[in-house]
C-alpha cells in the first residue's frame, strides 16, 4: 500500500475517532434525566417527593438549641449564631431566627403538590389511588398548618400602622410571573388559614396510621366504596406511621391556638384561652377519657433509655411521643454537649437562672421562706429534674458516671471556664444526652436517639395554661380536669412531695398559678426549643442576664452577669427579612426593625 | 449545525484524498525551509512580526534562557511585555495553548519552549473560539533544526532559604495576654501567676511548654533543589527531531520526623519529530511524558503553625521523668510504637490528643502521583497542485492525566503525664493515654482523578502575494476540543469554525476579517450557533513618502474591534460545567424518612426556564500604535482596549421573592438564570526597550505595564442606600465600614449611633454611620478600595559585555488594597496570639494603640471588614537577577565540547513596600523563599 493511502486512512480513522468521541456535549449536552412537573402525574413516587421536599425542612426536625439565646442557656461557643444574636447582633438583615425563605420555599412545594395532586396516578387500582390521594393531599395540609405556625412564631408581629400581620398568604403554586407584591395578612387571617388546612387535613387523614386486618375496621368512607383492609393498609398502614396524621395536625392546630391567646397576640386575634384550652384538650382526647391518669410516667425522661428506644416496633411511638423523627444511634449530641473530659465540647451551658427556677423536692420554690434552701448548699433538696437535666458540680455523668467538677478550682478542664470547652456558667447539658454513650474517639459507643417533634407534655402543659386562664386553676371547662389537676401530675411525676404544698397554696390564685404553670413549662421544656418564644409571646423580660455559680474553696458565688441579653423592647417579634422589605413596598416590616 | 460540521469534517477528508492522488504526480522537492522571518505563532498559523496587528505580544524564550534561567514557563509573561497580570488585560482566565493544544503551562519547562505569544485583542483570539474569548498564552516548543546532532545539558542546584517567619507569642506572654483579653471580657484569668512564671522560666519545657514551630529544632535552615536537563536535537531534509529529558528534586524545609525525607521530583521526556514524508506532506509527532511525585509526612504542619497555641501541648517527653518503679506508667509507654531516639515518648492532652510532631513521626505519609501522558500530531499538506498557496492542515492531540494520593494513614497513642515534684525536681506520677496505636499495613490510594483531553483542528489556508505587493492570506478552519475530568458527568467543550480573510498592500495598509462560529451545547437548541466577528484596519506611516524623513524606523498603527461570543461565563458555581442552565430542572434531592423506615428521596426544582439564553459578548476596540525611533534604540509597543463583557449570566433576584431560592438542605429554586450582567473595561498596555550600546557594553532597559479597570454597568441589586451600589464601581472592590478608630471610654459608646455586631467595649472599634440612622448594621459599609493590581509594571534590564551578561527583572504592582484579616492580624477568642497583639488598646496605652482590646469572644465588633484593617498593596517585587558567563569558544576548540556557560541567579531577592513584612510572611502555609542558583550548561 502506498504511503499516501497510509496516511489517508490513518487521517480518516483519526477524525473518525474525534467525532466519535466528540457526540457527547459537543453538538448535544449529554443526556440528563430531568423531568417536568407535567411528567409528575405519571410518577408518583417523584410527585411524593415534592412533599418529601417539605417533610426535609421540617421545623421541628432537629434541635436548635436556640435556648442559648435566652435566660436558660449560653453557648461556650464564641462563633454560634444565637449568641452573636442575643449579645446585640439582631438585625432584620442578620437574622438567625429567619424562616421566611426556607420555610416559605418548602410552602411552595406544599403549593405545589396540593395542586398536582388530584391528577397524579397513584395507584393502578382506583380504590387504592383514591385512598393516597386522600392521605397525600391530607398530609400536605397538615404540614402547610404546621408551617403557618411556625411562620407565625418566628416573623408575626406588630407593624407600624397598628395592625398584627402574619405572612402573605399564598396558596396557589408560583411562578415567574405571578404577582409578588402582596401585602402580610392579618395573624388572624393567617390563623383562619391554618385552621382552615387543618380541616382539609382532619377530613382526609385518619387519627393514626396502622395496619387493619378485618374489613371491618375500614372506615366507613372507604368502607363503603368497597375498599377492603388489605386495600386500606396499603395506603393508611405501618409504613406511614409518623406521617401527618388527624392527631398531628390537631396538635398544631392547638399550638397555634395557644400562640394566638397569648398575651403579645390577644389582641390582633379573635382566638380565647378557651378555645386554645379546647382545642389541646381535644388533642388530649385521643390518650383516653381521662387523659390526666394517662400521663406518661418517664414522659420526662424519654430521651434517656437507649435500649427502650431501640427496642421500640418501627414507627410506634411511647405514650409520652404524639410525633417524632426516626431513631437513629449516634453520638454527636453527646460529642457537642458532653463536659470535656468526657470527650465533649460542653456546647451548651445552662445558667444560674434556669437552676434557680427548679424548686425545692417539696415543691417550694427557692425564694420561698418554707423551702429550706440553702444558698451554701444550693443542690441539695432540690426538684429531682434538676439533676436530670442539668450537671452540677459535683455530678456524676457519662458511662462510668465519672464525677464532674465544674468548680473554678477544680483540677481538670470541666472547672468553670478553665479551656475553650468548658462552661461558662459551671453547669452542662444533661438533658437529652444519653449516658451510655462514650465520646472517646478511640473507644466510641453510640446510643439510639429520636427526635420528637410534639411531645404530650407539651400539650398537658398548653392545656393547663389555656385552662388556667380560661376557668381557673381548678376549672375544668367541658373536659373533667383542670390546670391545677395536669400540673399536680407532672409534678408528681417529676418526684415534688406527694402532699405539693405549694401547689395547694396557689391553686386559688390564678396569677400565682399561671406563674407555677409558666414555670413548670420551663423546666419541662427546657433546651427544646421553647423557651425564647415562650418568654416572647408572655411578654416576659427578655432582657434577664444569663448568670453563672462559681465555686471556689466550697464557696458559692453568682455569676450576675455571663453574658447580657441585649434585646430591645421590639424584639419580642421577630423581624422579616430586609431585603423584601426594600424589594417589595407592599410588605411591612414589623415596628421597630 | 451538527450536519455542517459533520459534513466539513467528511468534506475535508475527501480533500485529503483527492489532494493524495493528486499529489502524486508531483516531484519530490527539497525540505520547505521555513522561509519567514522573526516568525510568530499566532492562532492557527505564523506570521511576521512586522505583520501583527495588534493586540498580541510575543517572547523569545529561547533567547531569554541564555541569560535567565527560570523553572517555570510563564515566569516572563508579566515582566517582558504588558498585558499580563495573572490574567489578560483584567480577564478572569486565560486559555493556555501549547503546540496548538490546549494543556497545562506548569507541564512545560522553560528550556524546552521557543517562543510564547500572548493573544490578547479580539482579532487575535477569535479563531480560537468561544472557551479562549479571555485571551491565550500560546506556547511553541522547540522543534528540531537541519544539522549534526546536537546535545545540550544543563545542571542546575541551588537553594531556598526562607524569607521570614510570622512571629507568635510564646507561653508566658500568651498567657499574660489571654488573662487580660478574659478580663477584658468580665472573666477571670486563666491563669496563674505562678503557672506563668514557670511557663516563663523555661525550667522544664515539658511540663510547661512554650511550643515553637519555626524553632530549627524542626526547620532546616535551608533545602535544596536540584536538576539535569538534556536536549538532543538535529535532522536532515526528511527528518528533524529535537527531545529533551530532564529531572529534578526538591526538599522541604522540614526536618522533623519523617518529614525530613519530603520531596518533590519531577521526570520528564519530550520528543518532537518533524517529518518530511512527501514533497507535499510532512507531519510533526510530539510526545510529552511527565512523572511528579511529591512525598511529605502525615500532618498539617502550616496550618498547625498557625493555630497551635504555645501552651498546649509538650510533644516530645524524655522517659527519664518517668521513675523506674512506676509500674503502670511504663507498661502503658512500653506498649506505645513510637519510644524516639530511645529517649522520648510522644506527649498529648485530652483536648490535643495529637499534634503536628507526633503526626510527622507517627501518622504515615502520603505521596502526590501525578503522570501526564501527552500526545499530538500535526499533517501539512501542501495542495500547491490544487492552487499554489494552498495548505491543508490538520491537528490532532490525546493527553491523559492521572493523579493520586498513595500512602500510609495511621494512628498513634500520645499520654498526658501528671507531675510531681520531689524535693525541687519535677517527676511524672502517671500518665493518660489518648488515641490507640494503629498502624495499618495496606496502602491507601486516595483521591484519584484522571483527565483526558482531545484535541482536534482542521484547516486550509492559503497565502499568496501577487505583484510583490498584494498580500493575501485566506483560512477556514474547524477547531475542536473536549476535557473529560474524572467525576465529572459533561465534558468541557470547545467547537468552532473559523475564517480569516487579510490582506495587506506593501505592509502599509492591512486589512483583515477574523471572525469564528462557535457552537455551544450549552444553550438552549436554536442559539447554540454564535457568530464572533472582526475587523482589523492597520497603517504603517513611515512607508508614506510624507514619512520619510522622520526619526521613526518604524511605526504602526491598527485599529480593531470585534464581538467574541464566548460561553466561558455559562457556568455557576454548583455547576461548573454550566450545560442544561437554560432549563428549569426537576430532580431527585434530599433524603426524607419516617416510620423508623429507610425513607425515600425527595424532589426538588432547579432554576428556571431560560430558552432565551445565549452567548455571553465580549464586545471591544483595540488601538495599536508600535514601532521604533533612532535606528532602534527606542522600541515600543502600545494597545489600548475598551469594551464590555455584556450578557453575564445571573439570577435576577431582586425580581421574584427570597423564597423562590432556597438555601441550605434541602435546595432548591426557581429562578432561571439569564444574561444580565454587564461589566465595562478598559484599559492599556505597553513596553518600551531601549537598547544602546555604551563602549562595549550593550545594554537593554524593558519597561513595560498595564493599567484596567473593570467596572460594573449593570447588576441586579436592591438597596437602600445609593452608595451601596455596585454599579459604577470596580468589580474587584472591597467593602467594608469605615472606623473612626477605638472607643476610648463608655461615655463615647453611649452617645454613638449603636453597633449592632455584639457586644461593644472600650478599645473596640467605631465606626462611621453613614445612613445617620443611629445604628451601624451591614447598610454602613462602603466601597474602600480594590483588592486587584490596577497597575501592573514589570522592569527588566540586560548588560552584556564581552562573555558576561547580568540580567535582573523586577515586579511592580500599585493601586491595590487588601485587608490584613487572616489569622495572624485577626487574633481573638482561642486563636494563636501574634506579636500583632502587643500593641493592643488598654486603658493604660489608648493613646499609643494600634490594634483592639483583646478579647476571649469572637470580637464580632472589630473583627470585620473595615477600613482599619486596609492597607495598599504598592510594593515592587526584585524577581530575578542572574550573571552569566559564556566560556569562550576558543577554549574548547577542537574537542567535542561546542560551548559552555556558568550562571548564577537569585529568585525574589527583595520586595520593596510600606507592607513588605506583609507580603514576605506566610501564615496558614509554607514560607516563601529566596532561591539562589548555580547552572552550568554545555554544548556538544
Amino acid at each position: 500500500m502506498k504511503i499516501k493511502n497510509k496516511i489517508s486512512i490513518v487521517t480518516l480513522f483519526a477524525l473518525l475517532i474525534i467525532m466519535l468521541n466528540g457526540c457527547e456535549d459537543m453538538f448535544e449536552p449529554a443526556v440528563e434525566n430531568h423531568k417536568d412537573t407535567e411528567d409528575l402525574y405519571n410518577m408518583p413516587g417523584w410527585a411524593t417527593g415534592l412533599l418529601g421536599h417539605a417533610y426535609i425542612s421540617n421545623p421541628l426536625g432537629s434541635w436548635s438549641f436556640n435556648d442559648v439565646a435566652t435566660d436558660d442557656a449560653v453557648s461556650n461557643d464564641p462563633n454560634n449564631g444565637y449568641r452573636q444574636m442575643a449579645t446585640g447582633s439582631w438585625r432584620a438583615n442578620n437574622n438567625p431566627m429567619d424562616r421566611w425563605q426556607y420555610l416559605r420555599a418548602s410552602w411552595q412545594y406544599l403549593n405545589q403538590f396540593i395542586f398536582l395532586a388530584d391528577g397524579v396516578n397513584w395507584a393502578a387500582d382506583p380504590l387504592v389511588a383514591e385512598m393516597f390521594r386522600d392521605r397525600m393531599k391530607g398530609d400536605a395540609f397538615g404540614m402547610r398548618a404546621l408551617y403557618m405556625y411556625h411562620l407565625l412564631l418566628n416573623h408575626a408581629g406588630w407593624a407600624e400602622d397598628g395592625q398584627l400581620l402574619g405572612i402573605p398568604i399564598v396558596k396557589e403554586p408560583e411562578d415567574l410571573n405571578s404577582e409578588f407584591n402582596l401585602p402580610r395578612n392579618t395573624f388572624q387571617e393567617c390563623i383562619d388559614q391554618l385552621y382552615a388546612d387543618v380541616d382539609s387535613a382532619l377530613m382526609l387523614l385518619p387519627e393514626d396510621y396502622g395496619e387493619i386486618t378485618d374489613n371491618n375496621q375500614v372506615p366507613a368512607k372507604y368502607r363503603a366504596k368497597g375498599v377492603n383492609a388489605g386495600q386500606y393498609t396499603r395506603v393508611f398502614g405501618d409504613n406511614a406511621k409518623n406521617r401527618m396524621s388527624a392527631r398531628i395536625a390537631k396538635a398544631v392546630r392547638a399550638q397555634a391556638a395557644l400562640l394566638a391567646a397569648s398575651p403579645a397576640y390577644s389582641d390582633g386575634t379573635d382566638v380565647s384561652w378557651e378555645e386554645a384550652a379546647n382545642l389541646m384538650a381535644e388533642v388530649l382526647s385521643g390518650l383516653g377519657s381521662n387523659p390526666v391518669s394517662q400521663i406518661d410516667p418517664t414522659g420526662n425522661i424519654w430521651y434517656a433509655n437507649s435500649q427502650a428506644i431501640q427496642n421500640l416496633p418501627a414507627g410506634v411511638n411511647p405514650k409520652e411521643i404524639l410525633w417524632r423523627g426516626n431513631k437513629e444511634e449516634s453520638l454527636d449530641l453527646e460529642r457537642d454537649n458532653y463536659p470535656p473530659t468526657l470527650f465533649g465540647s460542653g456546647r451548651v451551658n445552662p445558667t444560674q437562672n434556669l437552676v434557680d427556677a427548679f424548686p425545692m423536692a417539696n415543691g417550694y420554690p427557692i425564694t420561698d421562706p418554707q423551702s429550706n434552701y440553702d444558698p451554701n448548699n444550693p443542690y441539695a433538696g432540690r426538684d429531682p429534674r434538676l439533676d436530670l437535666y442539668i450537671l452540677r458540680n459535683g455530678s456524676k455523668a457519662g458511662p462510668q458516671s465519672t464525677v464532674i467538677t465544674t468548680a473554678a478550682d477544680g483540677s481538670d478542664n470541666n472547672a468553670l471556664n478553665r479551656v475553650e470547652t468548658s462552661t461558662r456558667t459551671g453547669y452542662y447539658l444533661k438533658k437529652l444526652l444519653v449516658q451510655t454513650v462514650n465520646a472517646n474517639p478511640s473507644s466510641e459507643t453510640q446510643a439510639y436517639h429520636y427526635k420528637p417533634f410534639i411531645r404530650y407534655t407539651e400539650i398537658f402543659l398548653g392545656y393547663a395554661e389555656a385552662a388556667n386562664e380560661a376557668w381557673g386553676p381548678t376549672g375544668t371547662g367541658t373536659h373533667g380536669y383542670s390546670a391545677y389537676d395536669v400540673i399536680k401530675a407532672i409534678r408528681q411525676r417529676a418526684g415534688i412531695s406527694a402532699d405539693d404544698p405549694y401547689l395547694e397554696s396557689v391553686k386559688g390564685d390564678k396569677d400565682k398559678m399561671r406563674e407555677l404553670i409558666h414555670n413548670e413549662r420551663r423546666l419541662e421544656l427546657c433546651f427544646e426549643g421553647f423557651r425564647f418564644w415562650d418568654i416572647r409571646r408572655w411578654k416576659k423580660d427578655i432582657t434577664q442576664p444569663a448568670k453563672g455559680m462559681r465555686i471556689e474553696d466550697g464557696e458559692y458565688s453568682v455569676l450576675d452577669l455571663v453574658e447580657r441579653r441585649a434585646y430591645q423592647d421590639y424584639m419580642y417579634y421577630g423581624p422579616i427579612p430586609y431585603g423584601e422589605v426594600i424589594k417589595f413596598d407592599n410588605l411591612l416590616q414589623n415596628k421597630g426593625w | 449545525m451538527k450536519q455542517i460540521y459533520i459534513g466539513l469534517i467528511f468534506c475535508i477528508c475527501f480533500l485529503l484524498n483527492f489532494s493524495n492522488a493528486s499529489a502524486q504526480e508531483t516531484e519530490m522537492l527539497a525540505w520547505e525551509n521555513d522561509t519567514i522571518d522573526n516568525k510568530v505563532e499566532v492562532a492557527f498559523r505564523a506570521i511576521n512580526q512586522r505583520d501583527l496587528l495588534g493586540g498580541v505580544s510575543v517572547i523569545d524564550v529561547e533567547e531569554m534562557t541564555k541569560k535567565a534561567y527560570t523553572t517555570y514557563s510563564l515566569n516572563f509573561i508579566e515582566n517582558l511585555i504588558g498585558g499580563v497580570s495573572g490574567n489578560i488585560w483584567g480577564m478572569d482566565e486565560y486559555l493556555v495553548v501549547i503546540d496548538g493544544i490546549v494543556r497545562d503551562a506548569n507541564n512545560v519547562l522553560p528550556t524546552e519552549i521557543e517562543q510564547i505569544t500572548i493573544l490578547k485583542g479580539p482579532a487575535a483570539v477569535v479563531l480560537y473560539g468561544s472557551r479562549a474569548a479571555k485571551g491565550v498564552v500560546q506556547i511553541t516548543t522547540k522543534r528540531g533544526k537541519v544539522g549534526a546532532p546536537t546535545i545540550n545539558i544543563r545542571a542546575n542546584t541551588g537553594i531556598h532559604t526562607p524569607k521570614a517567619f510570622p512571629k507568635y507569642l510564646g507561653s508566658a506572654e500568651y498567657m499574660t495576654l489571654y488573662n487580660e483579653a478574659r478580663v477584658n471580657d468580665g472573666l477571670d484569668p486563666s491563669y496563674s501567676e505562678e503557672d506563668i512564671f514557670r511557663f516563663a522560666s523555661g525550667e522544664n519545657p515539658y511540663r510547661y511548654p512554650s511550643l515553637d514551630m519555626y524553632s530549627s529544632d524542626y526547620l532546616r535552615k535551608a533545602y535544596n533543589r536540584s536538576e539535569a536537563i538534556a536536549e538532543i536535537t538535529g535532522g536532515n531534509n526528511r527528518v528533524k527531531y529535537y527531545t529533551s529529558t530532564g529531572y529534578y528534586r526538591e526538599n522541604s524545609l522540614l526536618k522533623v520526623g519523617n518529614s525530613k525525607n519530603n520531596y518533590t521530583s519531577r521526570l520528564f521526556v519530550r520528543g518532537n519529530v518533524d517529518m518530511n514524508l512527501r514533497d507535499f506532506l510532512k507531519v510533526q509527532a510530539d510526545a510529552n511524558v511527565t512523572f511528579y511525585d511529591s512525598y511529605s509526612a502525615a500532618g498539617n504542619w502550616w496550618s498547625n503553625a498557625a493555630s497551635l497555641r504555645p501552651n498546649r501541648v509538650a510533644p516530645l517527653i524524655p522517659l527519664s521523668y518517668l521513675e523506674e518503679n512506676d509500674i503502670p506508667s511504663w507498661a502503658a509507654i512500653n506498649a506505645s510504637n513510637y519510644i524516639l531516639d530511645g529517649k522520648y515518648f510522644l506527649g498529648g492532652t485530652q483536648l490535643n490528643p495529637t499534634n503536628p510532631i507526633a503526626d510527622s513521626y507517627a501518622a504515615g505519609d502520603s505521596k502526590f502521583v501525578s503522570r501526564q501522558f501527552q500526545f499530538n500530531t500535526l499533517f501539512d499538506f501542501n495542495l500547491k497542485s490544487l492552487l499554489q498557496g494552498l495548505h491543508f492542515r490538520a491537528k490532532y492531540g490525546i493527553d491523559y492525566a492521572l493523579t493520586y494520593n498513595q500512602g500510609y494513614t495511621n494512628e498513634y497513642a500520645t499520654f498526658e503525664p501528671s507531675w510531681t515534684n520531689y524535693a525541687g525536681s519535677d517527676m511524672i506520677a502517671s500518665v493518660t493515654q489518648y488515641g490507640t496505636d494503629n498502624k495499618t499495613g495496606d496502602e491507601v490510594i486516595s483521591n484519584s482523578a484522571y483527565r483526558y483531553t482531545y484535541n482536534f483542528s482542521g484547516q486550509f489556508d492559503y497565502t499568496r502575494t501577487i505583484d510583490d505587493s498584494h498580500n493575501f492570506f485566506g483560512m477556514i478552519v474547524a477547531n475542536g476540543w473536549q476535557r473529560q475530568l474524572s467525576g465529572q458527568y459533561h465534558r468541557i467543550t470547545n467547537v468552532n469554525l473559523g475564517l480569516q480573510a487579510s490582506y495587506n498592500f506593501n505592509h502599509k495598509y492591512y486589512v483583515d476579517f477574523s471572525s469564528a462560529s462557535p457552537y455551544s451545547a450549552k444553550l438552549p437548541e436554536g442559539n447554540r450557533l454564535g457568530f464572533s466577528p472582526t475587523l482589523t484596519l492597520g497603517w504603517r506611516p513611515v512607508k508614506e513618502d510624507f514619512f520619510s524623513d522622520t526619526a521613526f524606523d518604524d511605526l504602526m498603527l491598527t485599529l480593531s474591534g470585534g464581538i467574541i461570543s464566548q460561553d466561558l461565563d455559562i457556568a455557576t458555581d454548583d455547576n461548573e460545567m454550566g450545560y442544561y442552565l437554560y432549563k428549569s430542572i426537576l430532580q431527585r434531592g434530599g433524603w426524607y424518612s419516617w416510620a423508623d423506615l429507610g425513607g425515600e428521596a425527595a424532589t426538588e426544582f432547579q432554576r428556571g426556564n431560560n430558552p432565551s439564553m445565549t452567548f455571553v459578548k465580549r464586545k471591544e476596540i483595540n488601538l495599536g500604535l508600535r514601532g521604533s525611533l533612532w535606528d532602534k534604540l527606542v522600541s515600543f509597543d502600545f494597545n489600548y482596549f475598551s469594551g464590555k463583557m455584556d450578557g453575564d449570566i445571573a439570577r435576577v433576584s431582586s425580581l421574584y421573592p427570597i423564597y423562590f431560592t432556597q438555601v441550605g438542605y434541602p435546595t432548591s429554586s426557581i429562578i432561571p438564570y439569564v444574561n444580565y450582567n454587564i461589566d465595562n473595561r478598559s484599559g492599556f498596555d505597553f513596553s518600551i526597550y531601549l537598547n544602546k550600546k555604551v563602549s562595549e557594553v550593550d545594554l537593554t532597559l524593558g519597561v513595560s505595564g498595564m493599567y484596567t479597570s473593570t467596572e460594573a454597568a449593570k447588576r441586579d441589586e436592591s438597596f437602600e442606600y445609593d452608595y451601596q451600589t455596585r454599579i459604577g464601581r470596580s468589580v474587584n472592590g472591597l467593602w467594608g465600614l469605615e472606623s473612626l478608630g477605638f472607643f476610648n471610654d463608655q461615655e463615647q459608646i453611649d452617645s454613638s449611633p449603636t453597633q449592632q455586631f455584639g457586644d461593644v467595649a472600650p478599645g473596640d472599634l467605631r465606626y462611621k454611620d453613614q445612613n445617620g440612622d443611629g445604628i451601624i448594621d451591614n447598610n454602613d459599609e462602603v466601597f474602600l478600595g480594590r483588592w486587584d493590581t490596577p497597575f501592573r509594571l514589570g522592569l527588566n534590564f540586560t548588560a552584556k559585555w564581552r562573555n558576561f551578561t547580568l540580567f535582573a527583572m523586577a515586579d511592580g504592582f500599585y493601586g491595590g488594597h487588601g485587608f490584613k484579616n487572616n489569622s495572624y492580624y485577626w487574633v481573638r477568642s482561642d486563636n494563636k496570639y501574634s506579636d500583632i497583639v502587643r500593641n493592643r488598646w488598654t486603658e493604660e496605652t489608648k493613646g499609643t494603640a494600634t490594634y483592639p482590646r483583646l478579647t476571649t469572644t469572637n470580637g464580632a465588633n472589630s473583627f470585620r471588614n473595615s477600613d482599619f484593617w486596609l492597607f495598599k498593596t504598592d510594593r515592587l517585587n526584585l524577581s530575578q537577577v542572574q550573571f552569566t558567563y559564556d566560556i569562550p569558544k576558543t577554549a574548547f576548540e577542537g574537542s567535542f565540547v561546542n560551548g559552555v556557560s556558568l550562571y548564577i541567579a537569585g529568585y525574589n531577592l527583595l520586595t520593596i513596600s510600606n507592607e513588605r513584612e506583609h507580603f514576605e510572611r506566610n501564615v496558614d502555609s509554607a514560607p516563601q523563599t529566596r532561591f539562589y542558583n548555580f547552572g552550568v550548561v554545555g554544548t556538544f
